[in-house]
Order: C-alpha cells, then structure tokens, then sequence
C-alpha cells in the first residue's frame, strides 16, 4: 500500500517498474479505512475482522469489486 | 494471563518507547513464564494479529504499529511520534490513539514529502493519492510488501 502525489506519479511507478495499475483511491478513504481496522485495537477483547467484516469495511470506505474480496 | 493481555503489553510498549518487548521482557512484566509468553507470541503471529522477523520472536509488526523505523511517521498533537507499517497503518495509529496528528510519509514515485493531517477526527484535504498493488485476497502472501 503507497502514497503518491498524484495519479501521474502512480502510472509513472508502475510504468518504471512494469507493474499493473492496482487499485487507485483517496486518502479520505484511506482514512475511512484506518479509523475501523485500527481504532479499536487498544480495546480489551478487541478481534481480527472476519473477511466478510473486513469486505464490509472495504465498502464502508466505498472499495468494492473483484480487487476486495477475500 | 491470556493472548489478549500478551497483545495490549506490546501495543502499550510500542506506544511508551516504540521498542517491542522481547518474550523475556513481556514475561516478567505480566509475571508469567517464558514458555507461556512464547506460546502466546507464536500464537498471536499465527492469527497475524503481530508479524516477526523471519525464524525469530522478534516483533516487526504489531498492527498498527511498527517496531522499527519507517518512511509513515504519525506525529502526534502531543507532540510524541509513531511508525506505522505503511500510510494506512499510521493514520490507524492515529485513530487508535483517539487524537489530532499528521501522517508524515513521501511519495513513493519522487520521494517528495506528503502530510495527510487529522483534525478533529476528519482528514483534511489532499491531493495525495493511494495505491493497492496487491489485491485485497492476497495481502498476506507477502505483508511487507503489502
């Protein structure tokens, strides 16, 4: 998972290094990401998501498709 | 003593010293034997809730946390600073923490310097952009890269 300055950086990078484009999005939803999988990890009892929790996180933060299944 | 007590230590350490503690350590501070601490260390790596350093105990990765220094600095509004495994894991410090900060990171393509910040529990706007090379499925084939 990185951080580029823009879309032109990620299609140089990968050009560069001949890797497919993967998935491209925002650190908004970055950041609707980060605040369910981490936020809670300093609780007691706190638990791993099932992969249906976690696809469940992925479209919270608007990440659907083939890309988010697990 | 269980695992998740095992977990909270290490988590707790990393955020005081940004150091993790060795099976030894944790074992004395929660008053349990090595041999319990290590099966609760194996145990945790197994369930991936921490990854070590290959064919060791040695903590790497204690999600969101890194014991090692990293390119994703979460710096926070008290002035004390994190490393996150990647962007994401350094805003979840963030999260985590309940608390106003900046991810310090670079750009991956041209090193130059990017800053996401939270405040208030939202991200200010960016023209910064995130890359997932690895589909979701297979993040775990190689959590480093990942």
């Amino acid at each position: 998972m990185l951080v580029f300055r823009s879309e032109e950086h990620v299609n140089r990078w990968c050009e560069m290094r001949g890797l497919d484009r993967g998935a491209v999005f925002t650190p908004e939803q970055l950041w609707a990401l980060a605040k369910p999988w981490h936020g809670k990890r300093l609780d007691r009892g706190w638990k791993r998501f099932t992969p249906a929790e976690a696809e469940g996180v992925f479209a919270g933060a608007g990440l659907t498709g083939p890309f988010w299944h697990l | 003593m269980t695992d998740d007590d095992i977990r909270l230590h290490l988590l707790r350490e990393l955020i005081a010293s940004g150091a993790a503690p060795s099976v030894g350590d944790t074992a004395a501070a929660l008053g349990v034997s090595a041999s319990d601490a290590a099966a609760a260390y194996d145990r945790l790596g197994a369930n991936r809730v921490i990854v070590f350093r290959p064919g060791t105990r040695d903590v790497l990765m204690a999600a969101p946390l890194s014991a090692v220094p990293t390119p994703h600095v979460a710096r926070m509004a008290d002035g004390r600073s994190h490393y996150g495994n990647c962007v994401w894991d350094a805003l979840g410090v963030i999260a985590m923490l309940g608390r106003d900060g900046d991810v310090d990171t670079v750009c991956t393509d041209c090193d130059a310097p990017l800053t996401l910040a939270v405040r208030g529990g939202a991200l200010a706007p960016t023209d910064a952009v995130v890359h997932f090379a690895v589909p979701a499925a297979r993040w775990w084939e190689n959590i480093v890269f990942t």
